[in-house]
């Protein structure tokens, strides 16, 4: 118990003093997940919204290899990359390794599928009048899918709230890739391990919480972007 | 007659069952006509078809003049010169206004004539006061209101209403009745019409279509029909005798 209370009170310390290597830390997690997230929704939500409304062969078996990587390991994520980037991979002469260049492209690895596979179910969701009213009223085929997506918006915040999760918390990849090197690709999360490791569980453990303030705060932003765009939704009311 | 659509062999299935097969069928011309006949008689299926929103199986339909070929450019010119209010009057997430002003919008209408339009739509179906509500949280006939006013503001040639005032008190139902009237007088507007209403139908038509089990079994124009109708499915639906 002594070192959960000391963990907390030296969570809140680091916290207050804005220790620069926590803040350096803090900004290189946030920076390479966030990164890595908007370079997964660039590509995954028009190739989500390509695989539910376009009809071509082959696309059932994408959708179904989207869903299974949606639980794609991050080690198996950091595994793969480190083999095209290592030494003697494929991609081994631009010397990426242990760089945060390594750590964002492991992420998206990992966020692809869950921003595509999410965007596709929630696209695939809306009925089929959308369209119809669309086109009635003169809408082009881009202009249709446009408002497809729009009315997808609920669940392609979704995809992006699950991917960033996911991806600000995972240590299995950005260790890998990244290698936990101190001021260049030590982040949140590979620093708990750090530091567990060499026994300071009460240092892990205020880390941890600027990890938990981290999350509190995205959470914040979206609930407030989520206001701002659903505050007509009618919700279910159960009396 | 100027028709608007001649449809020739026109059939649609869904799996084993054929829903659609008109054999000849002309349809236009800034007339106003009712199309009667009991649920999934293929009602809406012939919307669909004529305002292409449904790929027919077979023959051939020819929009204001153009035989249909399904290319990209041509499918978006011509239903810009219709529109239609579906049966369940879907509204887009958003306000009344965005959902009146999204046939605009598409048409790249400068951002005044749209207001301008929109507010005029509103007016004629007295639904200025929900301009900014939710469309989603409207009632079923003021959602049917707003459906029409929105198919409205794009002024189109055609406009097909799928029942439009099966939700609709009947007062209110009667004004959309006049309205329906005005804009086919006033901007000589071909309405085809889906109602399950004899009175209505028998008050807005010119012509009439019964259908039943995918076919037209009797056409006419609207007096004539009521009086003398043909076939006796029709006359004992006439009648009263079969209620749908
Ligand atoms: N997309 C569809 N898939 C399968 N069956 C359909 C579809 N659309 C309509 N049908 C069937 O076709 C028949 C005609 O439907 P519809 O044209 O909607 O009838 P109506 O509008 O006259 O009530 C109905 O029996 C209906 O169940
Ligand atoms: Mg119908």
């Amino acid at each position: 118990m002594d070192v959960i209370w000391q963990g907390i009170k030296e969570g809140f310390l680091l916290i207050i003093a804005m220790d620069p290597e926590l803040v350096q830390i803090t900004l290189l997690s946030i920076q390479v997940s966030v990164s890595a997230l908007l370079l997964a929704a660039i590509m995954g939500i028009p190739l989500g919204t390509v695989l539910a409304l376009k009809e071509f062969p082959g696309r059932k078996t994408l959708l179904n290899i989207t869903y299974t990587f949606m639980g794609l390991p991050p080690v198996l994520a950091g595994l793969l990359v480190f083999l095209f980037l290592s030494t003697s991979g494929p991609l081994g002469y631009f010397q990426l390794m242990f760089t945060p260049t390594a750590m964002i492209t492991a992420q998206v690895l990992l966020g692809f599928p869950i921003v595509c596979g999410l965007t596709a179910r929630a696209v695939m969701a809306q009925p089929q009048e959308v369209f119809d009213t669309a086109a009635t009223l003169g809408a082009t085929r881009r202009q249709a899918s446009w408002v497809i997506i729009r009315e997808s918006r609920m669940g392609i915040i979704a995809a992006l709230t699950t991917a960033l999760g996911r991806l600000i918390a995972e240590v299995g990849a950005v260790m890998m890739v990244g290698g936990n090197i101190k001021g260049e690709t030590r982040v949140l999360t590979t620093s708990i391990v750090l530091e567990t490791r060499m026994g300071n569980d009460s240092s892990a453990l205020a880390i941890g919480m600027v990890l938990l303030l981290i999350a509190f705060l995205i959470m914040l932003l979206i609930l407030s972007l989520e206001k701002r765009t659903f505050k007509d939704e009618r919700r279910i009311q159960i009396v | 007659m100027n028709a608007e659509f001649k449809l020739f062999n026109i059939s649609k299935r869904y799996g084993q069952r054929e829903v659609l097969n008109i054999d000849n069928l002309e349809i236009g011309g800034g007339r106003i006509y009712c199309i009667l006949g009991p649920n999934g008689a293929g009602k809406t299926t012939l919307f669909r078809i004529m305002s292409l929103l449904t790929l027919n199986d077979t023959g051939k339909i020819h929009v204001l003049g153009e035989e249909v070929t399904w290319q990209k450019n041509q499918v978006v010119r011509l239903r810009r010169k219709m529109a239609m209010v579906t049966q369940t009057s879907f509204m887009f997430e958003g306000s009344v206004y965005y959902n009146v002003a999204y046939g605009l919008r598409v048409r790249n209408t400068p951002a005044a004539e749209e207001r301008k339009t929109v507010n005029e739509s509103l007016e004629l179906l007295g639904m200025m006061d929900f301009i900014n509500q939710p469309a989603r949280n409207l009632s079923g006939g003021e959602r049917q209101k707003v459906a029409i006013a929105r198919a409205l503001a794009v002024k189109p040639r055609v406009l097909f209403l799928d029942e439009p005032t099966s939700n609709i008190d009947p007062a209110s139902a009667l004004d959309i009745e006049r309205y329906i009237q005005y804009i086919n007088k006033e901007m000589g507007t071909t309405i085809i019409m889906v109602t399950h209403n004899l009175f209505q139908a028998r008050r807005l038509s010119e012509e009439i279509f019964f259908m039943w089990e995918g076919k037209i079994i009797e056409k006419g124009e609207s007096e004539e029909l009521f009086e003398h109708a043909q076939d006796k499915r029709t006359r004992s639906f006439i009648k009263g005798e079969i209620v749908f």
